[in-house]
């Protein structure tokens, strides 16, 4: 049960955050001019937060529902996981304070932050990915892994920017999907995230690592009372403001 | 410097920067629930306005909030593995409910409230926001249950070399969580207060035509602190009966006691140094104390003045002392983290597990890397936020709106409203 959950939330954040990586990762391609970029960022400004929460709560049932395992592969990748805090806290800072300054000089700036942000978390993720099978430990398996990663996560973005965008950028992203229509293209680029997710987390030593089982007594039973009323709110947000944001 | 300094080092820093960000969010969350509460209760316009600007720091504050915070979750089972070890059947139980009670919620809910302001009805605006506000709290608590858990080790006892919960509720009313949230939470509207004062000081000083705004604010900041400072001293006080006695002994500079406690810990865990750092201790403490007293002297002379329009529009240097009081809660805050923090060591669960053996099996090359960035993240976004909430905060409330609205372009939506 406690597998479960923690592949529900690992799996909500690549498919949704994953897109907001690819997104921020091909910005100078999706978007040419300023304006351009503006749009594309526009895209995807309003559920980046709460796309990255379920990145936070995957790491927070981790921490609860496997401790051990938790200290030893964070501890284990320790550089590829710094590398993805620090890609990523790049990345939301741009977005966060693109807007705060009214000059071409200080958008630009952000706009660089979150390309390099994103590829910098991407990168670390291909890491992390397949380390986490190689007794945390990356070897040369990384010449493989890093590429598929960018690959995947460039495929879920585009096929969100084939959802959302419009004009110029919106050819640009549909280029690649061909003819098939936006939402099947969502859908497709969704389910291969979602079993790369799988695979990676299949090669973690979870059932050997539960914790205790009078803490999950407690634990467990808390996380299936709110995962409900997480979605529930997630939802709302999408439909009130995806709305305006997605292109038939 | 060795791993352990390096890594202590990097903790202290990184969990200082976001302390900075929480000491300001909780407590004016606090009064922003309180604001929106009234202008929805009384349609009031002006204290929509309020609540609008207010809120615009508030989101900016906010956002890097969060950042430093990622760092938080992830820097204890990156570094401190021997922790997760030892203690994660109670502390990684703890965390684990922040990030779904608390965060999860709270974020989606910020969201909604930034993205929602005209598009949602107005009482359900409100609601997300008091959701928004609870949800802050709730996340102090959880972290506070964790770091109690920490300093008074309840509910739980040694199986096979680690911790087994035994009583969840001992963890979850530990005195040693409780009254730190207390603490901390009337502490966050102390900070809050004084920057609601001292900005609306700030501006009133300028010869703002914004009066009744910046007058009401003035009035509502100073008219926290004053119940707020009293409520922390008073928890504050309580806690010394709850804290470590070699704490207590080292902030009063009982060397005998001390030496005393020193011995008995030899005794019973074998050698070792088991006295905190004394310097940073005493300081701590010290400079908690010292602001404090600074804080409540000028609380009480503003709550004297506040009534009085007069001197609320026109008493320059009571509006230069509000403007100089706004670090000062902040400089508190982490005096009196410092002291808690510090005066622990050299235990990472009191009594049970050192620091030293809660530390991940690092490098010192990369814990020097780890530390360079790290620390240069957090010094980057403390300084862009004080410098965008100033900015912010110079500016002023946006003009009210007296006709209808002029056609506007298509406008990118960024993180504010």
């Amino acid at each position: 049960m406690e597998i479960a959950l923690l592949a529900f939330f690992a799996i909500g954040y690549f498919v949704l955050a994953g897109a907001d990586l690819g997104v921020g990762m091909l910005l100078p391609y999706l978007g040419r001019t300023p304006e351009e970029r503006g749009r594309v960022l526009a895209s995807i400004t309003p559920f980046f937060l709460t796309n990255e929460v379920w990145l936070v709560t995957t790491v927070g049932v981790l921490i609860g529902a496997f401790p051990v395992l938790e200290g030893e592969l964070f501890s284990g990748l320790y550089l590829p996981f710094l590398a993805l805090l620090l890609g990523w806290i790049t990345r939301d800072a741009g977005i966060w304070l693109r807007g705060r300054m009214d000059r071409p000089g200080w958008r630009s700036l952000c706009e660089r932050a979150v390309v390099a942000g994103s590829w910098v978390a991407v990168l670390s993720w291909g890491f992390i990915l397949l380390g986490m099978g190689d007794g945390f430990t990356v070897g040369l398996g990384a010449l493989v892994a890093v590429p598929v990663a960018v690959v995947l996560f460039a495929a879920q973005g585009l096929s969100l920017a084939g959802l959302r965008l419009d004009g110029a950028p919106l050819e640009r992203a549909r280029r690649i999907a061909g003819p098939l229509g936006g939402r099947t293209v969502y859908a497709l680029t969704s389910i291969v995230m979602t079993v790369a997710c799988l695979l990676a987390g299949a090669r973690l030593p979870l059932a050997e690592n539960l914790a205790d089982p009078a803490t999950l007594a407690l634990l467990t039973p808390s996380i299936l009372v709110l995962t409900p009323l997480l979605v529930a709110s997630q939802v709302w947000l999408w439909w009130l403001f995806g709305r305006a944001q997605v292109r038939q | 410097m060795e791993t352990l300094d390096l890594a202590r080092l990097q903790f202290a820093l990184t969990s200082g920067a976001h302390f900075l960000f929480v000491a300001l969010t909780l407590g004016l969350a606090t009064l922003l629930a309180i604001m929106q509460t009234r202008a929805t209760l009384t349609r009031s316009d002006v204290h929509m306005r309020m609540t609008r600007f207010w809120g615009r720091l508030y989101v900016i504050n906010y956002a890097m909030g969060i950042l430093t915070g990622l760092v938080m979750e992830f820097q204890l089972g990156m570094a401190w593995s021997g922790l997760t070890h030892f203690a994660g059947n109670v502390f990684g139980a703890s965390l684990a409910m922040e990030t779904l009670v608390a965060f999860f919620i709270e974020s989606t809910f910020l969201g909604l409230w930034i993205f929602g302001w005209d598009r949602l009805n107005r009482w359900v605006h409100l609601g997300v926001f008091w959701v928004v506000t609870i949800t802050a709290y709730a996340s102090a608590y959880w972290i506070l249950v964790a770091n109690g858990f920490l300093q008074n080790p309840v509910g739980a006892e040694v199986v096979d070399g680690s911790l087994r919960l035994t009583d969840a509720t001992a963890v979850l009313v530990n005195p040693e969580a409780l009254l730190p949230f207390g603490h901390v939470l009337s502490g966050a509207m102390v900070t809050a207060g004084f920057f609601l004062a001292g900005v609306s000081a700030y501006h009133l000083r300028r010869g703002t035509a914004e009066v009744e705004f910046f007058r009401r604010s003035l009035r509502i900041g100073v008219f926290t602190t004053l119940p707020a400072l009293l409520v922390n001293a008073a928890l504050g006080g309580v806690q010394f009966s709850f804290v470590q006695p070699m704490k207590t002994a080292v902030f009063g500079g009982r060397d005998a006691d001390v030496a005393r406690l020193q011995a008995e810990a030899a005794a019973l865990h074998g050698p070792g140094d088991y006295v905190p750092p004394i310097l940073p201790t005493q300081l701590g403490a010290m400079i908690m104390l010292i602001v404090f007293t600074v804080l409540l002297a000028v609380s009480g002379l503003s709550v004297l003045l506040a009534p009085f329009r007069r001197a609320v529009l026109g008493a320059r240097l009571w509006h230069l002392l509000l403007i100089a009081m706004i670090p000062l809660p902040f400089v508190s805050m982490i005096a009196g983290w410092v002291f808690r923090e510090v005066g622990r060591q050299p235990w990472m669960v009191e009594g049970l597990l050192k620091t030293e053996d809660a530390l991940s099996d690092l490098s010192p090359g990369t814990m020097v890397f780890s530390l360079i960035t790290l620390a240069t993240l957090s010094v980057l976004l403390m300084t862009l936020n004080t410098w965008f909430v100033a900015r912010s905060a110079r500016q002023g409330p946006e003009k009210p709106v007296t006709g209808p609205a002029p056609a506007e372009p298509v406008r990118v939506p960024v993180l504010t409203f």
